[in-house]
């Protein structure tokens, strides 16, 4: 009982766990990303098709991943270049590509909300025999690789972060522009790479959330956990760790409220407690900021 | 710089967005097989061909003028609130469940009741936001967008269980009394008094934004925080009134849509005029003219969309990426345009 509600919520977490890493690394670089869902979308759509079409949930997993690139890619010049302003940006991005993926969907293979091509190959699942009947680590068998992927990249992030000279170029970009630039680097080139970084991630989490748990796509697919992911990379501030904390929390609300729905607990109210905790967070941090600048708001 | 270039630059940057996003949806349109000039004429003829159009397009605009004003009112002071569309899901629960509960009270005395009650609950939801930014300098944008969430959460619970219509399959609440019904302008179209009523606010911000100490100082503080303290405005306050007369204007909206045109309220009542507010008061640069004008447009866009579906097919979702495009490209600098107005790194 315990194994499947923990596998459930493992499942739940991932696309918010996969957005929020590459949303996290993008802040990281001085950009906050609210496109995540578009990126998120666009990725599940573009799976399912591949997936259909070729048979191959390898194939599919890359095409989602390099069309979630691409549109973090045009995101991010539109922001870096053109001087626009990231949040509009983002917002906008949700909306259009919301309205191309269904209009892709009607225009191109008639079908209205929910897009469901016959073989379509899911992402496999990972047995570990050796696990099953195991309290809490049976939780841990019949993954998909994307979960497994998404989890080892919370290390491998914050050791990259830390540690490698890519990581502090980044950190760099996002903290100190002019800084950056005055040693000969290209802040923008770089702030571009790790907005890329969010639209591969997100396109992952499109893939997970189509080829890996449904097998079909339905537009409202991302439902919002594109906006989760902003709130667990708000919740993990400068840590990749407490992000994945926060996605983890989420997705256990997710699977949470996936199996409360019908006892009374209402399943909209439930939904709502991830925006609620990242208020109550940044009230926090504002108060304590305050005590720290002893009473002053320089704003 | 002398005026007449700058006002000419001024125009074309509000015109170029729409521009680039026509150049869009008609990429979209010609690689899904459409002709894209044919589509864009029909829109045009299904959005101003006659009187009837013309009232089903200001319909439309009606929520989308005092989105766009919501979203003016805050961007003019510098604060950045995208949860108009929060407030207006609020705004119209409040009107709703007055409407319906007090079928016995008159409409002169229960239309401005239950229009005060939206203008209440917007101005309240947004209270939180905007003292977290005024006297702790945290971040608007996060907590206005999360609070839309958590509104529409709330409000799909309340029209799921406690305030559901008996005997109703969808979750909406029960309709309002005739009486809280806004007049019809031109029956049998659906254009209501609720558009002179936005209208007339609109203009109001209008006056209130040039002529009136208020409006400078607003103005000011949008332009530059450190300036407006030096010369003695008090900017907690001058922040904190922005964002909760935003609120109270998103509020009105809602509570205008469910009085004048919906009649109860339904989840998910609204597709998106919130962040549509968003591009409208970007689009028209805070200016109250510039808002009626890019909710009128927007608002044929809209209408346009509904009817093009009916008549060709092309999806409705083409007003989706177009209003999308114009967001985005609407914040862009087109510096390479312009090389005078942009010199910073």
């Amino acid at each position: 009982m315990i194994n499947l509600f923990l596998h459930a919520a493992l499942l739940t977490t991932t696309p918010i766990l996969l957005a929020g890493i590459g949303g996290f690394v993008n802040r990281m670089g001085g950009l906050v990303n609210l496109g995540l869902e578009s990126m998120m979308l666009a990725g599940a759509l573009v799976a399912v098709e591949v997936s259909g079409a070729t048979g191959s949930a390898l194939l599919a997993t890359l095409a989602a991943a390099a069309v979630g690139a691409a549109i973090g890619l045009l995101m991010s010049l539109v922001v870096t270049r053109l001087g626009a302003n990231e949040i509009i940006v983002g917002l906008g991005f949700t909306v259009a590509v919301a309205g191309l993926a269904r209009f892709i969907l009607k225009s191109v293979y008639g079908a209205s909300g929910t897009y469901n091509p016959p073989g379509v190959a899911m992402l496999p699942r990972l047995d570990l025999p050796f696990l099953d009947g195991a309290p809490i680590l049976g939780a841990f068998s019949r993954l998909d690789p994307l979960t497994w992927l998404a989890w080892a990249l919370v290390p491998a992030v914050a050791f990259a972060l830390a540690r490698t000279r890519w990581g502090v170029r980044l950190r760099a970009t996002g903290a100190a522009e002019a800084t950056v630039r005055s040693v000969g680097l290209q802040p923008l080139v770089i702030r571009d790479g790790s907005t890329v970084f969010a639209g591969l991630l997100s396109g992952l989490a499109g893939a997970h959330l189509s080829i890996g748990i449904v097998g079909l796509f339905n537009e409202g697919i991302a439902g919002g956990r594109g906006f989760i992911a902003l709130a667990a990379f708000y919740f993990g501030r400068t840590s990749v760790a407490r992000t994945a904390l926060g996605a983890l929390l989420f997705g256990v609300f997710d699977a949470a409220q996936i199996r409360l729905q019908g006892r009374g607990v209402p399943a909209e109210i439930v939904q709502t407690l991830p925006y609620v905790i990242v208020i109550l967070v940044l009230t926090a941090l504002g108060f304590a900021e305050r005590r720290a600048t002893s009473g002053r708001v320089l704003r | 710089m002398n005026a007449p270039p700058a006002r000419l630059g001024k125009a074309a940057a509000a015109v170029l967005p729409f521009a680039l996003a026509l150049g869009i949806g008609a990429l979209a349109l010609a690689i899904t097989g459409h002709e894209p000039a044919a589509v864009y004429r029909l829109m045009l003829e299904e959005a101003f061909g006659g009187e009837r159009r013309i009232a089903a397009t200001l319909t439309e605009a009606t929520p989308l003028l005092l989105t766009g004003l919501a979203a003016a009112i805050a961007f003019r002071a510098g604060v950045f609130n995208v949860g108009a569309e929060g407030c207006f899901y609020l705004g119209g629960m409040a009107a709703a469940v007055l409407g319906y509960t007090l079928p016995t009270w008159s409409g002169p005395a229960l239309i401005p009741l239950a229009l005060a009650a939206a203008a209440l609950s917007g101005g309240a939801w947004l209270l939180a936001p905007g003292l977290l930014r005024a006297r702790l300098g945290v971040d608007e944008v996060v907590t206005t967008l999360m609070l839309n969430f958590i509104a529409i959460g709330l409000t799909s619970w309340l029209v799921d269980g406690p305030l559901l219509a008996r005997g109703s399959a969808n979750s909406a609440t029960p309709q309002i009394a005739e009486a809280a019904e806004l007049p019809r302008l031109l029956p049998p179209t659906t254009l209501h008094l609720g558009f002179l009523i936005s209208l007339a606010l609109v203009a109001a911000y209008g006056a209130w934004s040039r002529f009136s100490a208020g409006g400078l100082e607003s103005k000011l503080v949008g332009l530059n925080p450190r300036f407006s303290r030096a010369v003695g405005v008090d900017l907690a306050r001058a922040i904190l009134g922005a964002m909760i007369a935003s609120g109270i204007v998103a509020g009105v909206a809602g509570g205008i849509h469910v009085l004048g045109l919906v009649h109860r309220f339904v989840a998910g009542f609204s597709p998106g005029y919130g962040f549509t507010g968003v591009a409208i008061a970007l689009l028209a640069r805070n200016s109250a003219i510039g808002v009626a004008v890019a909710a009128v447009l927007f608002g044929a866009l809209s209408s346009a969309g509904a009817n093009i579906q009916l008549f060709s097919n092309v999806p409705i979702e083409i007003v989706e990426i177009l209003q999308g495009a114009v967001m985005i490209f609407a914040v862009a600098q087109f510096s390479f345009a312009w090389p005078r107005l942009k010199t910073a790194p």
